[in-house]
């Protein structure tokens, strides 16, 4: 049992790496600012890097959503099976639409509703759960977004020149961003090696001392660290790039400067948010960057639609992984062949959701207009002809 | 309810976030001024502009900083 958890743990990990490298790399991907194969490659470097750098581990990762303890109950690996296979098939259903939805969130859910079944109603505390999980949901993408929409204004008015007598615009150099966004975009990846890995790292230790080959309340081992590392950077490396496309061009076109303020603001409220103790999504953060980076450049669109889908897919997360998650534990509840069952189907949707995912492939060739690149090309190489050929689009 | 630590992480992702975007786009701009034509001391403005740029690195920096708790105790 330890040692199914702790493989269904690592692909959770791998999940959480390909789901959201997005967060990190969608927009300099968007405006050309990285090659999307490099993007891609030095997000995996950077949570690599960044799970390593980080190893004190939040301990109770469960953060006190269940309540442990004191009136004995205990998170048995059945439970954290349950919960993570919530987790793991929420994730991949929102790969597969598309969506950018929060991985910790899809943890909680799974989490809290394996926890009900497995132990009870009273087991969960749910005004931690609205503290820690429902009010930031609401304001992640409101701070990200409001920050995103200043700096994005301020970028433009401060870079935008024009000639004092003829009115005529003068060179601005705004692709003097892209630059920037290599660094920006790349601080971002790395908080979020920081962050991520380190909830896997944080489960399987859990699920080490609750199987009774690891000492409470120690940190995590070596190969623990290194495993978790490895599997968000291989994760990381396999590009969700289905999520890639809708962050990257779905909710606004993005440009330079835009881009560089809302990776500015993402990073920054990573950042702000972990060391000062309200914690917020990731996810969440960085969608609402994009979004509010789209409304401060004038002449841009938000496609409210799609954010709309976004929304409604982080209202439901935590409600499907934890229906999923408590189906879970009702199987695992049965005994061996619960156990069993439960792995066979979750490996088979994975498996099924993975040959849907071919029939309409989504790669590093077609994640962003291409139209979009060929601008990239011609931007840089200023008069050299452009080499972006049409036909890459044509698999699309 | 931690309506406090909210406003802060609110207050210092909006600090942090229009101090970058600030220096860059200062940077930016005095690359672009650098090259205009008619610009008398491209030098001087140029390296206002990388001075602007590695101000945006060393903020860069200490965020990295924070991020690692190895530098944090």
């Amino acid at each position: 049992m330890v040692a199914l958890v702790i493989a269904l743990a690592l692909f959770f990990d791998f999940t959480n790496g390909f789901h959201d490298t997005a967060n990190a790399m969608a927009t300099p991907i968007a405006t050309g600012a990285i090659k999307p194969k490099t993007a891609v490659a030095l997000a995996a470097v950077l949570n690599l890097v960044g799970a390593f750098l980080s190893t004190e581990v939040a301990k109770t990762i469960s953060g006190g959503l269940i309540r442990e303890g004191s009136d004995g109950i205990h998170i048995t690996p059945d439970i954290i099976f349950a919960g993570l296979m919530g987790a793991v098939l929420w994730n991949m259903i929102t790969w597969l639409k598309g969506l950018p939805s929060s991985s910790s969130h899809a943890l909680f859910g799974g989490l809290i509703g394996a926890a009900v079944v497995g132990i009870g109603f009273h087991s969960i505390n749910f005004e931690t759960v609205l503290q820690k999980v429902i009010l930031p949901a609401l304001f992640a993408p409101l701070i990200a977004g409001l920050v995103a929409y200043i700096c994005t204004r301020l970028a433009y008015a401060l870079t935008s020149r024009h000639d004092p007598e003829t009115g005529d615009k003068l060179t601005q150099k705004r692709g003097g961003f892209r630059t920037g966004q290599i660094f920006t975009s790349s601080l971002v990846a790395l908080a979020h090696g920081t962050n991520d890995a380190q909830k896997t790292m944080g489960i399987i230790t859990l699920v080490l001392i609750a199987g009774g080959t690891q000492a409470p309340g120690s940190g995590p081992q070596f190969w623990v660290i290194a495993a978790c590392a490895f599997a968000i950077a291989i994760g990381t490396y396999a590009g969700g790039w289905r999520i890639i496309r809708t962050m990257g061009s779905g909710l606004t076109e993005v440009k330079p400067a835009q881009g560089f303020s809302a990776e500015t603001s993402t990073a920054s409220a990573i950042l702000a948010s972990s060391h000062l103790g309200f914690a917020l999504s990731t996810t969440q953060v960085a969608s609402g960057s994009v979004i509010g980076s789209g409304l401060g450049r004038k002449g841009t669109s938000v496609r409210w639609g799609t954010a709309g889908k976004i929304a409604l897919g982080w209202l439901f997360t935590l409600p499907a992984s934890a229906i999923v998650g408590a189906l879970t534990a009702l199987l695992v509840s049965i005994g061996v062949v619960g156990v069993i069952i439960a792995a066979v189907v979750g490996t088979s949707a994975v498996l099924f959701m993975f040959v849907v995912s071919r029939k309409s492939h989504v790669g590093h060739h077609n994640a962003v207009e291409v139209e979009e690149a060929g601008h990239a090309v011609r931007f840089r190489k200023k008069k050299k002809s452009r080499k972006t050929t049409p036909s890459e689009d044509v698999q699309r | 309810m931690k309506w406090l630590e909210l406003l802060q992480v609110g207050g210092v992702t909006l600090v942090a976030a229009v101090t970058l975007v600030v220096l860059y786009s200062l940077g930016v701009r005095l690359t672009a001024i650098a090259g205009d034509a008619q610009q008398k001391s491209p030098v001087l403005v140029r390296s206002l502009a990388y001075v602007c740029f590695a101000f945006c690195a060393a903020a860069v920096l200490f965020g990295i900083y924070l991020i690692v708790p190895y530098f944090g105790k």
